[in-house]
């Protein structure tokens, strides 16, 4: 089977600086898979270069086999991306912002009235939907992007900290909002520095650090692995061999 | 283009709000209401001034005078009398505020043909720039009253000599060429309708480029700030449309803007240059026969050049737009924008571009945003070839910065490059963090 994304030794340069030394990962369609690292690691590098808004210097990305360097037009149709501390137009409405983002995606109001409709039933924001984003909570304002992001059926959503500054309780909520999201077939490749949150949501992590990966897994095998209780301890094993 | 205006729409959506309407609203009806009151302060002016005369003389030649005053325009009060200062006393419960003493013996004095002298007193109560100027109508009372005993001694001189031709022998008719063509007309007015036409233009463009500006770049920079911009690259929107949809949404909203402006700014300059109620029919008709008048091929020229002056400080705020990492930054970005936009819009209210030295003269042609400043004196003085020069030149300069800022959005330097100010990488050093450019700055 094709796979929805395929990683294969991905470098990234800012300047001279190289942000990603060569890595490789694979994602099957279905599956939510999840960078874990701490803080510069490299994990929104890799997103946003999945997204197609960054190049890589060198080795391939491939989404559903189109290379994000030739085929970025097509790819876009595809995908779907929630940078890390997005923000929305504050002056829109949450209802105007969905329907904007649905005009960008479908030219058919009927499909546009769907991707909507869908957007609004997993906002559970009911009637605050019709007030201004700038009156949101950051929690409302991240349910709404997140909404957003799997409104149009992506066959691949890219998640950048999806619970990153999060009450306990909405952290939970997106949580059930991407599994849900992904019950039906769509690829997640998300990110996060919080490795206790991933073990509840992804399928298989993969461990990076400052630019390289070091072991990738289902977190029950890493755990097995390396004999360790959780993931945060399987990392701390990791980054020191 | 379905998704462009999409994109068009949200922009507008997000520009459009109460907060950048108010301050042009605001200037808007400011300038109007200036307008207004200066020039009912103005006709106010043209009415009958009241003065008071106080006449100790009590002859015919003292009565004479106080008509001759009536004919020019004054409303005269007269007290034979009491004390000056009684008089004065009283002319201010009047609220007039000129007062005339016509000393005893002031016929006598005439008649000896000796210089005579008369007191006058001016209450000063408003120290406005316009109630001020109310004084200077004195000066109108005595050079009527000059005239009325000059015409005295003329007639008893000369009797059958009419005083008129003494005062005048020569007059004048002046004419004024533009060009090839003539029309009779006083050069003095022909300049005042010319500069107010002018001197609209420049303001209301600098006002607009400097909106239009800080619009764009505060919109991209925004999104930037707010991740919308990565969300926007990752959507199918092409990026061309992403930049054509900013670019003509601040578009509109500067032309929304400078007809806005106009508006106002006619009203306020008209009320300046005392043209209360229209031209006269004489010096509109020379203004129209001197070609002084934009014509439809006039209008265009002009459209065309302010139009190319807007879409290169739009190009350029984009790429400062794409600098800036938030919306913080975007004042200091666009700064350098606004010196360049500020230079030519003194150099042209000040110099005269055609007698200043060549240097200055190529620099300021050199900064696009001039031409729009020149293109009404050049269309008045009928040189088209150097307003279509301007025009061409600003397209080309617009081709330029709009295919950098194209380039800057279709590669991922719109989200790497920043100007590094604060030393993230290396202290003492100004990095644009994207591969292979970094300018070290020596200490
Ligand atoms: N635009 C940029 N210019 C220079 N360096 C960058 C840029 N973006 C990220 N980096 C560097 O690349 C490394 C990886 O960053 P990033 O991918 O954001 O990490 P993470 O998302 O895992 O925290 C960091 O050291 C960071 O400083
Ligand atoms: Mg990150």
């Amino acid at each position: 089977m094709e796979q929805a994304l395929r990683v294969a030794n991905l470098k990234k340069n800012y300047g001279k600086f190289e942000a990603l030394h060569s890595i490789s990962f694979e994602v099957a369609p279905g599956e939510i898979f999840a960078l874990i690292g701490p803080n510069g690691a490299g994990k929104t590098t890799t997103l946003r270069i999945v997204a197609t808004i960054l190049q890589p210097t060198s080795g391939t990305v491939h989404v559903y086999g189109m290379d994000v360097q030739k085929d970025a037009a097509r790819i876009r149709e595809i995908i779907s991306y929630l940078p890390e501390e997005a923000g929305a137009y504050k002056n829109l409405t949450g209802v105007g912002y969905l329907t904007f983002m649905a005009e960008l995606f479908a030219s058919d109001p009927a499909v546009q009235h769907e991707y909507i409709q869908r957007a609004s039933d997993i906002t559970g924001l009911g009637e605050r939907l019709n007030d201004k984003i700038g009156t949101y909570s950051k929690g409302m304002t991240r349910k709404l992007l997140l909404s957003r992001t799997v409104m149009t059926h992506p066959k691949l959503a890219i998640i950048d900290e999806p619970t990153s500054g999060l009450d306990v309780v909405a952290a939970i909520d997106i949580r059930e909002s991407i599994r849900s999201a992904s019950a039906d077939g769509m690829a997640v490749l998300l990110s996060s520095h919080n490795m206790l949150e991933i073990e509840y949501l992804s399928d298989r992590v993969a461990i990076i650090d400052r630019g390289t990966i070091h072991d990738i897994g289902t977190p029950q095998g890493l755990k097995e692995k390396y004999r360790k209780s959780n993931l945060e301890e399987v990392f701390v094993e990791v980054v020191q061999q | 283009m379905r998704r462009f205006l999409v994109i068009l729409k949200k922009e507008l959506r997000e520009m459009l709000t109460w907060q950048t309407l108010m301050p042009i609203i605001l200037v808007m009806v400011i300038y109007s209401f200036l307008g207004q009151v200066i020039n009912t302060e103005q006709k106010k002016q043209a009415a009958p001034q009241p003065i008071t005369v106080v006449d100790f003389d009590h002859t015919a030649t003292s009565q004479a005078l106080t008509g001759t005053l009536d004919k020019v325009n004054f409303k005269v009060t007269t007290y034979t009398e009491g004390t000056v200062e009684d008089a004065v006393h009283r002319a201010n419960a009047d609220n007039s505020s000129a007062v005339l003493v016509v000393p005893q013996g002031f016929e006598r004095g005439i008649l000896a043909h000796k210089p005579q002298e008369v007191q006058t007193y001016t209450i000063m109560r408003n120290f406005s720039l316009v109630g001020m100027t109310g004084s200077v109508n004195l000066d109108a009372a005595l050079s009527a009253m000059n005239q009325y005993i000059g015409d005295q001694y003329i007639r008893s001189a000369a009797p059958g000599l009419d005083p008129a031709v003494v005062r005048q022998a020569i007059s004048r008719r002046s004419f004024v060429t533009v060009g090839t063509r003539v029309a009779e007309a006083d050069p003095q007015s022909i300049a005042g309708i010319v500069t107010q036409q002018t001197m609209v233009i420049p303001i209301v463009l600098m006002l607009v480029i400097i909106l239009a500006s800080q619009m764009i770049a505060a919109s991209i920079a925004g999104e930037k700030e707010n991740k919308t911009l990565e969300t926007l690259l990752s959507t199918p929107v092409a990026r061309g449309a992403l930049v054509t949809a900013k670019m003509t949404a601040s578009g509109i909203v500067a032309l929304v803007s400078a007809a806005a402006y106009m508006v106002g700014m006619k009203s306020y300059m008209g009320s300046l240059i005392g043209d209360t109620g229209g031209t006269s029919t004489g010096v509109s008709q020379a203004i129209q026969k001197l070609g002084l008048v934009f014509n439809a091929q006039g209008y265009v020229l002009l459209g065309l050049s302010v139009f190319a002056g807007i879409m290169v400080a739009l190009s350029i705020s984009v790429i400062l737009g794409a600098f800036a990492e938030d919306l913080k930054s975007v004042q200091v970005m666009i700064a350098p924008l606004m010196m360049v936009v500020l230079v030519p819009y003194l150099m042209t209210m000040f110099i005269d571009i055609n007698t200043t030295s060549p240097v200055l003269r190529w620099l300021i042609y050199a900064i696009p945003f001039s031409h729009p400043f020149l293109a009404a004196q050049y269309i008045f003085a009928h040189n088209f070839i150097a307003v279509i020069a301007g025009i061409v030149y600003q397209f080309i300069l617009f081709v330029v910065f709009a295919s950098i800022a194209a380039r800057i959005f279709s590669t991922d330097r719109i989200l790497t490059m920043k100007l590094n100010t604060a030393g993230r990488m290396r202290r003492g050093s100004w990095t644009i963090g994207r591969e292979g450019i970094s300018f070290r700055r020596r200490k």
